[in-house]
């Protein structure tokens, strides 16, 4: 068993760990903001989808990838207003309404993509960045230095994020509304306005993901995320609510996916197990939430619509 | 400092109505710089709804605020702090999971721009608190503050904002003794500075000890203005409830009879983790009642939890009417004779969201009488329950009414009339009348001390072997209210860190005496 | 905002959800034949260079020969309940042939089929009709082209290592995979075949990485299946490392690598079930389309200069399984 655990399996099981992070790890910190600030959004793998969708399209269009991603966060953007607008404006049922912006993000997706595109077209994808020096570095060099560009800014934002929450009046305005709005609401901080810019935020992160998936995998596809949006909304809880805590979760994630994929590829895991090792990535993640979640507790307004004088 | 001869705030003809209520009817009500403005009234008098529309949390449906002279519109709170108008709610408007800076300084804007100032916000903290006597760390978590820190935050809140006019709505319903002390000097220093204060408060005394004016609401209306000085808590609360109230209850000398509740070297851990009850002893005989004084998180509420079953001892046993019951589950103690009025209201002892006849159905709702395989026989359902709203003058809309929409009292009395209506031997009461109001808390004492005389033996009105006082119920109240426990008790029992500090008769011995036995001191002859 | 606005506001949501969701069945016209209906549901989009295209395209191209007459297409029914609703629909509007193309929806026919013993309903891939009156059943001997592509894949390989994406080992899939595993070993018997299961037909992201992972040990050429592939493809493009595709011609998604592709042709074995059903048997046979049978084709990438000692090889193994069909 010792040589199998070369090196370079460990290099590839890393570099591929932290390729299949990116997009969850994105679209989990969009959705911490969100619900710190009270909003519970289920719709985030529907807005992946679109944002998926507008990115795909975007760089077959214009074979710019940034104009993709910026495809992807508008589209996001978008979404996001639209689900602050049923959750905190309408007050709707947090639980259900967000299942409707999934399925409509599932459904429009799928049809935008056959209406205009129909046959799928492979597209640019990110160009690889080697950090100059820190990319040389043996075994550490390939694992962290010899990404896109977008994974180094999608790490560069869990400390901007744990930044904006604790640090800023912003921030310190979607935690008092995600635990107590009535309390943020009798010193003048606008319950609705912190939520509306917090679910935006979120929208448009999850936007970001849905289309930095698509331009990473240079394609698109119906269903594309395959439910990553509601992994996503998992790792929020895995995470207790932190960017540090979910990017954790979101390697955690992707490095049990890449290495089962690996033992599977050095033909490790054997044929008959392998349906119990594809579970392991479930099974562990289901763990761990039970085990972390004892210890977390929610924003105590989340998913509570807030009304002035009840 | 202040012109003290034109008030700061004048409310003219103020009506709000709520779906079914007329919260507020034509009040006018008016505070001069430097003055205490009492409002006083029943629970659901309108108090709270005439201070949140001057605080902008709802808009009046008729009449005026006018500050300082000028009209003006109150459509949020943001409006009325930037008048200068602070408050401090009946529920602490805290965010827990903040700082005490934090908390301070959410909504107003940052000298940095988007960034959070909290050290200069930390500094602004320490000069008031030295200035006003507000004892405060400004990076602590708000949750792991006591009750009475967490309302230095709110009233540091309020100064930050350099509130003129400040709010207090039953400050004191949830602090100490001593810390009600404290409070008032600080709101003293504050009238001195010219702030005019609005106070509401239950407790009469605090009312005459602090207010200059008192306002007395009823229904709504405004029943009488008067000056403080010439009032008296008697004349204070004819005025309230509109009739004549007994302070203190009448009560014809105890029978004991035999022991129905002995609590022996029990031990309880608290929620945190350290001995909360600590080797304990008591015993209440039937036809008596017990009252156990102490300032709060002396174990009370640990003890109270454990006799109901809702908490596990670490050792240390507990009989109800002769049976141990140590350890056992809620349900087979209340089979023993236990009925259980708890602490927090609307979190144990009632459930919000269900109406009024649900609620006084909870602990009986698997009886035959009422339950026929597997369905309610309404019918005998709503027969009891009106029976029971009558007898203890519930005052709800209807039987169908969310008991959460009740007033505190009015709650209250639900759960006491579903308790006692078991007939129990033993009765567990923790602060039986905290923020009930005197009308309310009157009707609860008298109840009380009727249980305790009251034949509540089946077997014994039956076959009356037994001695009269030996079917009576036992009762264990816990209560931080000096007067409640004068006024009630038998034998009145004081609670210090998790023991008993000693027995005291409340006829002979005094409140001085029972206070440093509170405060962890024992007198010779306690 | 009063609740009637809210109420318009949410319908209007939902309308639209609803319309996004919906608008993936459409239904062909009557044009000719003799009034013979079918309808398909299957997993995956009609255009998915795979597994769904390949029937849809079949019986695109009976409709347009004018045997049968109106064809409905529900396409994306990934989850098999949605599927089953769909083959239901479709039996009661009284289609005479319901296609349910995809094995996953073979559990639901014993349920369904027995209430519509009218209709008549071929199920695939698979080899199984339940001993019902009315299911026929197809499949496709993949493992065949599969052993085909394999031969020339070990030609073309230099560092002998070939791998394989799979997504769940069963069915078609499993036909496949194993039979290029073959195809490579009798190629060069020494060759390393790893073969990456990903254990899901739709997750593109973990196909991808699997295609990395099969890269990174060693791997020159690669193949696969299922529709998930794409994400496969798109990495070995990247990386300049051959592709055999098969289920439908994957060319179009890399004119650079791939080298050929197996295609399904279920156009024979379809206007057979047709003129099955049309003469009165609704079912009770299974079929397989094979080489000999003209069902299955490899079809080459001709911008990809193949040398023609490897096309010898490919097209020797094909007579061979011509012959012996
Ligand atoms: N948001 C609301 N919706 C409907 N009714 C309300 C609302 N707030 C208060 N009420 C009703 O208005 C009346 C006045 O309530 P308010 O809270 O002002 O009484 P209060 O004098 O403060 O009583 P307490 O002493 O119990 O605090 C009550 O009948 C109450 O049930
Ligand atoms: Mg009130």
């Amino acid at each position: 068993m010792g040589e199998v655990f070369t090196a370079a399996v460990l290099v590839a099981v890393v570099a591929s760990a932290i390729r299949l992070a990116v997009p969850l790890l994105l679209a989990s910190l969009g959705e911490t903001f969100g619900q710190r600030s009270g909003v519970l959004n289920l719709g985030v793998d529907g807005i992946m989808l679109l944002g998926a969708f507008a990115g795909y399209y975007a760089v077959l269009k214009t074979g710019n990838v940034w104009l993709g991603l910026l495809a992807g966060a508008i589209v996001g953007l978008f979404l996001g207003l639209a689900s602050s607008f049923i959750a905190v404006t309408l007050k709707a049922e947090q639980g259900i309404s967000g299942i409707g912006v999934y399925l409509f993000g599932l459904g429009m997706s799928d049809l935008l993509f056959q209406k205009l595109v129909g046959t799928p077209i492979p597209i640019n994808t990110f160009p690889k960045v080697d950090i100059p020096i820190l990319s040389d570095i043996p075994y550490l060099g390939p694992m962290f230095f010899q990404h896109s560009t977008v994974v180094y800014l999608a790490f560069a934002a869990i400390p901007v994020s744990t930044f904006i929450i604790n640090r800023t009046t912003f921030g310190m305005n979607i935690r008092a509304v995600g635990e107590y709005p009535e309390a943020a609401d009798t010193l003048g901080v606008s319950v609705a306005g912190t939520r509306w810019a917090a679910e935006t935020i979120g929208g448009t992160l999850a936007g970001i993901a849905g289309g930095v998936l698509a331009i990473s995998l240079g394609i698109f596809q119906q269903n594309l995320t395959n439910g990553a949006g509601f992994i996503a909304i998992a790792l929020v809880y895995f995470g207790a609510f932190t960017p540090l805590g979910i990017m954790w979760g979101a390697l955690l994630f992707g490095a049990i996916n890449a290495l089962v994929l690996e033992l599977k590829t050095l033909e490790i895991i054997p044929r008959d197990l392998s349906n119990l090792a594809a579970m392991a990535p479930a099974i562990i993640t289901i763990l761990a939430l039970a085990v972390v979640a004892r210890r977390i507790r929610a924003p105590a307004a989340l998913t509570k619509p807030f009304t002035r004088g009840h | 400092m202040t012109d003290r001869s034109s008030p700061i705030l004048e409310m003219k003809g103020i009506t709000k109505r709520f779906p079914g209520v007329l919260a507020n009817d034509n009040v006018d009500f008016d505070v001069y710089p430097g003055e205490v403005h009492t409002l006083l009234g029943e629970n659901g008098a309108g108090k709270s709804t005439l201070v949140k529309i001057l605080y902008g949390l709802y808009p009046a449906d008729e009449g005026e605020v006018l500050i300082d002279g000028e009209v003006v519109s109150l459509d949020s709170p943001t409006d009325a702090i930037e008048h200068g108008v602070g408050m401090i709610h009946q529920h602490f408007m805290l965010v827990p999971t903040l700082t005490v800076a934090e908390n301070v300084s959410l909504g107003l804007k940052s000298s940095r721009g988007a960034l959070t100032d909290l050290k200069a916000v930390s500094e602004r903290i320490l000069e008031l608190s030295n200035e006003y006597g507000l004892d405060l760390d400004p990076s602590a978590v708000v949750w792991q503050l006591s009750v009475g820190e967490r309302q230095r935050v709110e009233i540091i809140k309020a100064l930050y904002r350099d509130a003129r006019l400040l709010i207090l709505d039953e400050p004191t319903a949830v602090l100490t003794p001593q810390e009600v002390d404290q409070l008032f000097v600080t709101l003293r220093k504050l009238t001195d500075d010219g702030r005019g204060l609005i106070f509401i408060s239950h407790k009469l005394h605090e009312v005459l000890a602090l207010s200059t004016r008192i306002t007395v609401l009823r229904r709504g209306a405004v029943t009488g203005q008067i000056p403080v000085e010439g009032a008296t808590r008697e004349s204070l609360a004819n005025m309230m409830v509109g009739r004549a109230v007994k302070l203190t209850p009448d009560k014809l000398p105890a029978e004991p009879g035999e022991i129905a509740l002995k609590v022996q070297d029990l031990i309880v851990m608290g929620d945190r983790g350290v001995i909360a009850v600590d080797g304990l002893n008591l015993s209440v005989r039937r036809g008596e009642i017990l009252g156990i004084a102490g300032v709060s998180g002396n174990g009370q509420r640990e003890l109270a939890e454990t006799i109901a079953g809702l908490r596990q001892s670490e050792s240390g046993t507990i009989e109800v009417a002769g049976i141990d019951v140590t350890g056992a589950r809620p349900r087979k103690i209340r089979d023993a004779g236990l009925a259980y009025v708890p602490e927090e209201r609307m979190r144990e002892g009632a459930i919000g969201d269900f109406t009024v006849w649900e609620n006084l159905l909870l602990i009986d709702y698997s009886s035959p009488e009422y339950l026929r395989s597997g369905f309610f026989k309404f019918g005998a359902i709503k027969e009891h329950s009106q029976d029971l709203v009558d007898t203890f003058d519930i005052r709800t809309p209807s039987l169908e009414t969310s008991c959460g929409s009740l007033s505190g009292g009015n709650i209250q009395k639900v759960i006491m009339a579903r308790e006692l209506s078991s007939s129990p031997t033993v009765l567990v009461a923790s602060q039986p009348t905290r923020g009930v109001d005197i009308g309310a808390a009157e009707y609860i004492h008298r109840r009380l001390i009727d249980t305790r005389n009251e034949l509540t033996d089946a077997e014994f009105i039956h076959a009356k072997l037994i001695e009269h006082r030996n079917a009576c119920t036992a009762i264990l109240m816990i209560s931080e209210d000096l007067d409640e426990i004068f006024g009630l008790s038998d034998r009145v029992a004081v609670i210090y860190e998790g023991k008993i500090m000693g027995i005291v008769d409340p006829e002979t011995a005094t409140r001085e005496e029972v206070g440093l036995m509170m405060a962890g001191i024992t007198t010779t002859n306690a | 905002m009063n609740r009637i606005t809210k109420l318009a506001i949410l319908i209007a949501v939902f309308a639209l959800v609803a319309a996004a969701c919906g608008s993936d069945s459409d239904s062909g016209s009557d044009s000719g034949g003799d009034g013979f209906r079918v309808a398909i549901v299957a997993p995956s989009a009609s255009n998915d260079l795979a597994f769904t295209q390949s029937m849809v395209d079949a019986v695109n191209s009976l409709k347009d020969s004018g045997v049968v007459s109106e064809v409905a297409i529900t396409d994306g029914t990934f989850v098999p309940e949605d599927g089953a609703t769909a083959i239901r629909d479709y039996a009661s509007d009284g289609y005479d042939l319901v296609i349910a193309h995809g094995s996953q929806y073979g559990a639901f026919l014993p349920e369904i089929a027995p209430d519509f013993p009218d209709v008549s309903f071929a199920w695939g891939t698979a080899a199984d009709t339940y001993g019902l009156p009315n299911v026929f059943s197809y499949e496709a001997a993949s493992d065949q082209g599969g052993r085909v592509m394999g031969i020339m894949a070990a030609a073309l390989s230099q560092s002998d290592v070939v791998g394989i994406v799979g997504p769940i080992e069963v069915g078609d899939a499993k036909l496949y995979v194993d039979g290029f595993k073959a195809g490579v070993l009798v190629g060069k018997p020494g060759a390393d075949v790893p073969v990456n299961y990903i254990d899901s037909f739709s997750d593109v992201a973990l196909a991808s990485e699997a295609a990395t992972s099969l890269i990174g040990a060693g791997a020159d050429v690669l193949s696969g299946t299922a529709q998930m592939v794409v994400g496969a493809i798109t990495v070995a493009k990247a990386d300049g490392v051959l592709w055999f595709g098969t289920q439908a011609n994957q060319t179009s998604l890399a004119p650079e690598i791939v080298v050929a592709s197996q295609v399904y042709h279920w156009e024979g074995i379809l206007e057979e079930i047709v003129s099955n059903v049309k003469g009165g048997t609704l079912g009770g046979e299974l079929y397989s389309i094979t080489f000999a049978n003209g069902g299955l084709v490899i079809e080459y990438n001709d911008d990809y200069p193949l040398p023609d000692d490897v096309r010898e090889l490919g097209d020797n193994a094909v007579k061979a399984f011509e012959d012996a069909g």
